[in-house]
């Protein structure tokens, strides 16, 4: 019995070494590709940013019409672009990596499965990102705005801009992705129409006296020069 | 000479002429016919300035083409620099650069540089300001215009103190429609090249970098002249990015330079005074205290991002003034136009939503401003806005610290 037991253990152990001694050159291969793809990621990152910096390309486009910056202020044009240089080699690289270990394996089940998501993966980080950025940017924009047009819920304006443009991003997203979908489309459907129908109802049936009020107030006010147009700044 | 070989000389080899004593530029669409008229009675009233030729400058288009010379002077078209974006002021400042292209291609020995309203175009004008070049007393004349204390607020609370401060001279309108320039000026800003020779022309700064030498004269003329600014109409944030957004940028530029400047040098002011031609009415200042109340309480957030917590703290402190008693310290505002002309350097935000955070602090310090000066005799004033210039000037080391170390330097 004893003996069994013990035959038993040592195949199994045999088992799993064979299958780490087959796995292993392809685990090797990958990390050997992730980190020469590193190298080449930062070599051309940093010939990236001197090409850039030397034909002054920062300068350029602030010149144009484009406006980067405004989007994403904390980063130079070329920050930006050497970035994006520098992820595209390294996630080349990681798939370099997975299909040289899968060429190792017996099986190339990892790499399809992979390669066949990673399409969806990247389109949603990237609608992911957009959305992200477009979202902040707006409602900054908007709290500006309302601050500077002297409205009291100028907050509230902005944190409704950001979550509407957030949610729509969510729902972006889980569509790409391609989870959920039905929920996820009757789900955004509900909400997204429910808030623009409650706040149809609210400036349609709330605001009605306020708004007929400030109308009437606008008409009867006598005509004087506000305090903006007597100063004049420049 | 016939006048025919001189209109042909100007169109091809203009250097190759007489000298010219002076190049009169207007940086904008104007009337030829009044423009002979104005300028034959101004040399009429002022007298040629020298035995050379006078030349008169309007941007003509593509195919315009010089004008017979008639009554002492000719008439020759520049061409305008093209400007992408920027603003009106920034086609002024195009207009301007046109003519001190030209001015130097002719190697004029002054250049006027006037308005497209022609409201400087007078006698006393062009002899003082002209002359103040002409006379070598001095590279760059600025105009100082006769407004009342509640005009050119911009250039009271920033653009004034701000560029005597950096640009160490103590000058009253360093964003002039008009200015007169010497040929050494000229050719230097003629010849500036890059980011310098292009967006809103700052004449100061030029008159205090390279290649102009240390001792380079700038002097101010008393200005009979009353324009409406190009952006009428605009609101206050697009007027800040423009204005104070080309500022900035210029700060961005030149930060070589005004990082070596101490202290500030009087400028010699020519002419008398002129009385304002705008009456001064009273203005209530409960609109703009509210504005900036209404901001302090919503954007806070955003001006963390550029301010520092102690000048957070005391805004925070003056959002609790009652409105009579709402006063901005100088130091504080003097700080704070500094961190936003940092934020601008380092993009700590997009820059329209920085001059729109910057906004209601400008309001805040027009509403402070307003009601210290109401009362005050017209000598006072003018004392008050030495106070804020010496308070920009006091805190420049703090620009500088922050400038060169905006990482490590904490306030």
């Amino acid at each position: 019995m004893w003996n069994q037991i013990e035959q038993a253990l040592e195949q199994s152990m045999q088992r799993v070494f064979e299958k780490i001694a087959t796995l292993l050159p392809g685990l090797l291969a990958a990390l050997v590709a992730v980190l020469i793809f590193l190298a080449l990621a930062w070599a051309a990152a940093w010939l990236t940013r001197t090409v850039l910096t030397a034909v002054g390309f920062d300068a350029r486009l602030t010149r144009g019409a484009v406006a980067i910056a405004e989007w994403t202020p904390a980063y130079t044009p070329t920050l930006l672009v050497t970035r994006i240089v520098f992820w595209v080699f390294v996630v080349t690289g990681l798939l370099v990596g997975v299909s040289a270990f899968d060429a190792a394996s017996s099986e190339p089940v990892v790499s399809h499965a992979m390669f066949a998501f990673v399409p969806r993966l990247i389109g949603a980080a990237i609608l992911l990102l957009v959305g992200n950025v477009l979202a902040r940017f707006l409602s900054r924009s908007v709290l500006i705005a309302a601050v500077n047009m002297n409205l009291d819920y100028a907050r509230l304006l902005s944190l409704g801009v950001k979550w509407l443009v957030l949610v729509l991003t969510g729902a972006m997203v889980l569509d790409h992705l391609g989870l959920g979908q039905q929920i996820v489309d009757m789900a955004f459907g509900i909400l997204f129409g429910g808030i623009v129908l409650a706040l149809s109802l609210a400036v349609g049936l709330g605001s009605r006296d306020l708004v007929s009020r400030s109308l009437e107030r606008e008409a009867a006010k006598p005509v004087e020069l506000p305090t903006q147009e007597k100063l004049r700044h420049f | 000479m016939a006048e025919a070989e001189v209109l042909e000389e100007t169109g091809s080899g203009a250097g190759q002429q007489a000298a010219v004593d002076l190049l009169i530029g207007v940086t904008g669409a104007v009337s030829l016919d009044e423009l002979r008229i104005r300028v034959s009675e101004v040399l009429a009233q002022a007298g040629r300035p020298g035995p050379g030729r006078v030349v008169v400058a309007w941007p003509g288009g593509e195919d315009a083409t010089p004008v017979e010379p008639r009554d002492g002077f000719e008439l020759i078209p520049y061409r305008v620099p093209p400007v992408n974006d920027g603003g009106a002021w920034a086609q002024i400042s195009a207009a301007q650069r046109g003519v001190l292209a030209l001015a130097a291609e002719l190697k004029a020995a002054a250049c006027l540089v006037l308005a497209a309203d022609l409201e400087a175009l007078h006698g006393e004008a062009v002899q003082t300001m002209a002359g103040a070049v002409l006379g070598r007393q001095c590279d760059l004349a600025l105009p100082v215009y006769a407004l009342t204390r509640y005009e050119g607020l911009l250039n009271t609370a920033i653009l004034a103190p701000m560029s005597r401060a950096l640009y160490a001279r103590r000058v009253e309108f360093p964003l002039p429609f008009e200015f007169a320039a010497s040929a050494r000026y000229v050719e230097c800003v003629a010849h500036s090249h890059g980011a310098n020779a292009q967006g809103v022309l700052w004449p100061l700064s030029h008159a205090v970098q390279e290649p102009m030498p240390r001792n380079a004269g700038v002097c101010q003329v008393h200005l009979r002249a009353h324009h409406h600014a190009p952006m009428e109409g605009l609101d206050l944030t697009a007027v800040l990015s423009q204005i104070v957004g080309a500022l900035f940028t210029e700060v961005e530029l030149t930060a070589s330079s005004w990082q070596r400047l101490r202290g500030s040098q009087p400028a010699t002011v020519w002419g008398e005074p002129h009385a304002p031609v705008m009456p001064e009415e009273p203005v209530d200042a409960r609109e703009m205290v509210e504005s900036f109340q209404l901001a302090a309480r919503n954007l806070g957030e955003l001006w963390s991002l550029v301010l520092p917590p102690v000048a957070l703290l005391e805004l925070k402190r003056l959002a609790r003034q009652p409105v009579e008693s709402f006063r901005m310290p100088d130091a504080l505002w003097a700080r704070m136009v500094y961190d936003f002309a940092l934020a601008h350097r380092l993009r700590t935000m997009g820059r329209s939503h920085l001059m729109g955070a910057l906004t209601p602090l400008y309001l805040g310090w027009v509403a402070s401003y307003v009601q210290e000066i109401a009362l005050l005799p017209a000598a006072e004033v003018a004392e008050r806005q030495e106070r804020l210039a010496r308070a920009f000037e006091e805190n420049k080391p703090y620009l500088v610290s922050r400038w060169r170390w905006p990482d490590r330097f904490n306030p």
